[in-house]
């Protein structure tokens, strides 16, 4: 079930299967917030944002087509979807967009406007949106930034106004035990700390290993300056609705934690 | 027209690797590869990607052509980007259920519940060919493989590589570029396709790219999203890579 992370904002996850190659990999190295048994999965985040309009951000993965729109059907009781907005045409971000728009045909298509090849994703006719473009869905206002920290370079940011929501896609995930879906970050039992996202970035923003540290974390500072969000909202981890400061300074850290140890292995 | 007309159906790389080399123009006289490779390994056909949906019946023509009918027996992804992986199911369709191999990651949540899985720093055997699934220094998705063919020597790469040829370099490897590779088109080809290099340490970077190339013979570098590269010609790809490295770090200082 969905669950309603600040009004008119739902929060929909796909838990994805049990991944026992992290879970090996987590007791290799003694990864101090992890139970050995349990069960370890990296979820699959999309929102949709329901003012006097609403829009779906992301799809969720293909294994999860029929629960998308089963979600989608809870939450929106009867109303129509009005947008759909990728955040990237990734497949675990945007594999179900066809089976989502036959079911809402009166849906917009959104898209990221960077880049010159949106014909070789179907999405030549999307919407295309980008840094300064807003869409005020009546009760919410959402606006569209570049991605500072991605995998496709056709990507966007966004951001929700009225709750101070900032939405950073692959940015900010981390593994989850069972038992931990749909749970705000400090509703957690076990610790949401560098070690943990460190697992996941060093896995998804594997290119880290070559960055330059202190360049990173310079621009680590700007978003936390730019954006000061209120909430955040990853697309593979839980969200972040207390103490928001703190987790731009542990990104600072993985990025370090990235750099120097190197890649923790793939999703 | 995505690709030129004369384009040969293929162009031959080794004795048993072609380039199948599509096309996409990105305007102002830049284009963009979207190709894919063939190992013919004894009888059975190996493409490697299946190119973007973009290409569609233009890629079953060449393939057709260039395996007397025999099509293709199984199918290794670079990663499952829409314009590597696009054309599964009318391949699918065309040649039966061929074997597919994944890149490394986890095949159900890219859409492929039915493949076979690659690992990064592991090796398979496909179609009697012994191919090794390397981490790949120049990529964006976590998921992406380089695949090095041990039988030809050819390393396949996405999306690194790449190049932003002139209209009249579609299908030409590094060997037949009239005045070789541009610095300015391999600089914008990586600027606009992987992001992060703006972070980039640029000698962290191409000291393990370089180490990679090292470890191994390589007769080709064969990018997906670029003219293949000699290995006589790969020492200047890669000054010239490091020189646009450089650049996007300069250019896009935080």
């Amino acid at each position: 079930m969905p669950r309603e992370v600040h009004p008119g904002i739902h929060w929909i996850q796909e838990f994805g299967p049990d991944r026992p190659g992290i879970a090996s990999s987590l007791i290799d190295r003694g990864a101090h917030w992890y139970r050995p048994g349990r069960e370890i999965h990296v979820p699959q985040n999309a929102f949709l944002f329901a003012g006097e309009q609403t829009l779906l951000f992301d799809t969720l993965s293909p294994a999860a087509d029929e629960q998308i729109l089963a979600d989608l059907e809870t939450v929106l009781d009867g109303r129509a979807l009005d947008y759909l907005a990728l955040s990237h045409p990734d497949v675990p971000h945007a594999g179900n967009t066809f089976r989502i728009l036959e079911r809402h045909p009166g849906a917009t298509l959104v898209a990221p406007r960077f880049g010159r090849t949106h014909e070789l994703y179907h999405l030549e006719d999307a919407h295309k949106v980008g840094p300064g473009d807003s869409l005020d869905l009546g009760g919410l206002r959402l606006h569209f930034h570049d991605a500072a920290f991605l995998d496709a370079a056709m990507s966007m940011w966004m951001t929700e106004e009225t709750s101070g929501m900032l939405l950073p896609v692959d940015w900010m995930g981390l593994p989850l035990m069972d038992g931990e879906g749909l749970l705000f970050a400090d509703e957690f039992r076990s610790p949401v700390d560098v070690d943990r996202y460190a697992e996941f970035h060093g896995r998804v923003m594997f290119w880290m290993r070559y960055v330059d540290v202190a360049r990173t974390q310079a621009e680590i500072d700007l978003l936390a300056e730019r954006y000061r969000p209120a909430m955040i909202a990853s697309a593979h981890g839980p969200v972040i609705r207390a103490d928001v400061p703190r987790y731009f300074e542990m990104m600072k850290e993985v990025v370090e934690r990235v750099a120097t140890g190197g890649r923790t292995g793939v999703l | 027209m995505a690709t030129a007309p004369g384009v040969d159906p293929e162009v031959p790389l080794t004795q048993d690797v072609s380039w199948i080399a599509e096309n996409y123009p990105l305007g102002e006289g830049r284009n963009v590869h979207v190709s894919v490779f063939l190992i013919r390994a004894g009888e059975k056909n190996i493409l490697i990607d299946s190119g973007s949906f973009y290409h569609r019946e233009s890629l079953v023509r060449r393939i057709s052509r260039a395996t007397a009918g025999a099509g293709i027996h199984s199918l290794v992804l670079s990663h499952s980007d829409y314009p590597h992986s696009g054309n599964i199911p009318a391949f699918r369709r065309r040649w039966g259920d061929f074997e597919i191999v994944a890149s490394s990651g986890e095949p159900e949540i890219q859409g492929l519940p039915y493949a076979r899985r690659s690992r990064i720093g592991g090796s398979l055997e496909v179609a009697g060919r012994v191919l090794d699934f390397l981490d790949p220094p120049l990529a964006d998705r976590s998921h992406t493989s380089w695949i090095y063919d041990r039988g030809s020597s050819v390393l396949f790469v996405a999306d690194g590589f790449g190049y932003h040829h002139a209209d009249d370099e579609t299908g030409l490897t590094s060997r037949q570029l009239p005045d070789g590779f541009r610095s300015e088109e391999i600089y914008t080809f990586h600027r606009d396709t992987l992001i992060w290099l703006r972070y980039a340490d640029p000698s962290v970077l191409m000291g393990v790219l370089r180490e990679m190339l090292e470890e191994r013979e390589v007769s080709w570098v064969a990018p997906i999203h670029g003219n293949p590269i000699a290995a006589e010609h790969l020492d200047d790809y890669l000054e010239r890579l490091e020189d646009g490295v450089r650049r996007i770090v300069r250019e896009q200082a935080v």
